[in-house]
């Protein structure tokens, strides 16, 4: 975040790029800048575009029009295997007939390095991925999911790339674990201070790692923000839900439609409201009142959800555990959000 | 109680054990035993024990040369059927197209197709091409049978064969050569191996395809038939005897040089 303030060099442009299979045009004209160092995350549901985005930056697929751009250097035309650059497979593709060692080394092997320098670059890469030593000798295949994912990234550091790429690399993974790998991944951008670019279908998980994040819907990216602004601000309805649960309100005649209440100054066509801002309101302190009954309570550790209805409209609410104490279904009262918290939507 | 339950079960598995090699080894054995003999007729036991049978076998010049067109039609079996089927296999592995599952299935049905008709449908074919049948002719109709059985051979061994790694190693720097030189060719190594063994014993062994191909050169198989079914001597059990034990040391050999092929370096 605090880079942010100053201006990074861009090392990662396109320019109106697309790609169709068939009848389907899979990316529609996206452009992006991507700065160096940055760790960007393109996020969208399967069949979004984001794979093929991704491989046509790689160089492992051609864009039928548009241009790449490398630090301003146009490589639409340099296949993969001439591009400073490095994927990470959603398969991971690590090479199972070989070792550890031998996966690692692998790009070094092709550039003709010699043995013993082989071996000690993929060394340093092992530690560098936190990966024991003993590994070096040991087949891929007998290692776990996480060693797998570590010997992966490995390999594609070996090749020293300016650019990272990775397509769902953890999708794959139970939760715990990639809970760890996540936050590893993140450190792992900090020590290499690489330019990482990052597709996941986990709004979640790109939060947590990302410096900035691409939404991408239907081959074309819908908002580009840092995750603080992807949660505090979407642009769309589409944004907006693509992130869990929220309350969506129609504004119509200067009311709230689904509540039945004035909704005045909001212009928009949508307002809204994440759970965590939607609480009982019963002093009347709140911009925006209503009244609701509870019809559910889930306890989500730190937080409850409720679930509310408010005059047959099914409404969401987050509330944390203290303020959460006492109130259970069935309970009928007054519920509340405020007008800052409430984002209006023109789509 | 239990340990005694064990013991009585192992007896049982090993005796089921000998019961099986029994019948895969009593026929061979009985076919050695056959070429012991002296005499034209099979009987036992013998009266006379003789080698007469081998002494004659190696000595004359049809015994090499059947063993030579045999091993001729089955080499070039090998050499063609593997290289089809190792292709085939590949894309089969590399694309997924609309009718994959169903020509996977396509592609056996000839194995169901009964091998005489098959032989003499080829014969019909070639002789409207004006073509005269000899051993090349006989290896053209193995491998319409065998290339399918090899294409299978060699597909199951890729059926686990993720095929980003040709993408992953093409992306690390290797050129498309290197690719296939690192990547493709080590997956394949396997199947070919077993796809080669395969074939060379379908080739080896085949009689109702042969029949009808191979024009004026006899095969193994064909003379063995011939010979038992019209002029019998205990020359034929030997040469059986001779070829087993050639096609053996030609398996055992494969065998033995698999390690070397699948787990270079």
């Amino acid at each position: 975040m605090v880079e942010a303030s100053e201006p990074r060099p861009g090392i990662l442009s396109t320019h109106g790029i697309s790609k169709s299979f068939g009848e389907l045009r899979a990316v529609d004209d996206v452009s992006i800048e991507i700065a160096d160092g940055e760790f960007f995350t393109i996020v969208g549901p399967s069949g979004s575009g984001k794979s093929t985005l991704v491989r046509i930056l790689a160089g492992l697929d051609r864009p039928d029009s548009g241009n790449i751009l490398l630090r301003g250097e146009d490589i639409t035309a340099t296949p993969a295997n001439a591009r400073p650059t490095c994927m990470v497979f959603q398969s991971l593709a690590l090479f199972t007939h070989r070792t550890v060692g031998e996966n690692i080394e692998f790009s070094q092997k092709m550039k003709g390095v010699a043995r013993d320098a082989r071996r000690e670059h993929a060394l340093r890469m092992m530690e560098v991925v936190r990966l024991p030593r003993e590994y070096y000798a040991r087949p891929v295949t007998q290692c776990s999911g996480g060693e797998q994912q570590r010997v992966a990234l490995a390999r594609a550091l070996a090749s020293d790339p300016e650019i990272l790429f990775f397509d769902e690399p953890l999708s794959a993974i139970d939760y715990r674990l990639r809970k760890i790998l996540e936050v590893e991944m993140k450190d792992l951008h900090r020590r290499t201070g690489k330019t990482f670019i990052y597709i996941t279908h986990s709004l979640e998980e790109a939060m947590v790692m990302s410096d900035r994040i691409a939404i991408m819907r239907s081959g074309t990216l819908i908002q580009t923000g840092t995750p603080h602004e992807i949660y505090r601000r979407p642009e769309s309805r589409f944004v907006a839900e693509f992130m869990g649960e929220v309350n969506i309100f129609t504004v119509a005649d200067g009311r709230l439609a689904e509540l039945g209440i004035a909704a005045a100054q909001i212009e928009a066509p949508y307002l809204v409201v994440r759970p965590e801002y939607l609480r009982p309101a019963g002093n009347g302190d709140a911009d925006f009142r209503f009244r609701a009954e509870v019809t559910n309570d889930y306890m989500l550790g730190s937080r409850t959800q409720f679930h509310l209805d408010a005059g047959g409209t099914s409404l969401v609410a987050e509330l944390p555990a203290l303020a959460a104490a006492g109130i259970a279904p069935g309970d009928v009262g007054e519920w509340g959000f405020d007008r800052a918290d409430a984002v209006p939507l023109a789509d | 109680m239990t340990g005694s339950n064990n013991s009585a079960l192992r007896v049982l598995r090993s005796m089921w054990l000998l019961v099986v090699l029994l019948l895969l080894y009593v026929p061979i054995a009985s076919v050695v035993l056959a070429s012991l003999a002296n005499t034209r007729y099979m009987r036992f036991p013998h009266r006379v024990w003789s080698l007469d049978a081998y002494a004659q076998a190696l000595g004359t010049y049809t015994t090499a040369n059947l063993h030579l067109t045999s091993l001729s039609i089955a080499v070039a079996v090998v050499i063609v059927s593997v290289i089809i089927a190792s292709f085939g296999a590949l894309a089969f592995a590399r694309y997924d197209w609309a009718g994959r599952k169903l020509f996977r299935r396509l592609v056996l049905l000839p194995v169901f197709f009964p091998q005489p008709v098959l032989g003499l449908a080829l014969l019909l074919y070639l002789t409207a091409l004006g073509i005269v049948p000899d051993w090349k002719t006989a290896a053209f109709a193995h491998i319409v049978w065998v290339v399918p059985i090899v294409t299978l051979v060699i597909s199951i061994r890729l059926y686990h064969y993720d095929v980003a790694q040709e993408e992953a190693a093409f992306d690390l720097g290797a050129t498309r050569l290197q690719v296939f030189r690192e990547i493709t060719l080590p997956a394949l190594a396997p199947g070919i191996v077993s796809g080669a063994l395969f074939a060379f014993l379908l080739s080896w062994s085949n009689l109702p395809i042969s029949v009808f191909t191979s024009g004026a050169d006899t095969t193994l198989p064909e003379w063995l038939y011939s010979r038992t079914a019209t002029n019998y001597s205990p020359l034929v059990p030997a040469v059986a005897v001779i070829g087993t034990a050639a096609s053996a040391a030609i398996v055992l050999l494969a065998a033995a040089l698999r390690p070397v092929f699948t787990r270079k370096r």
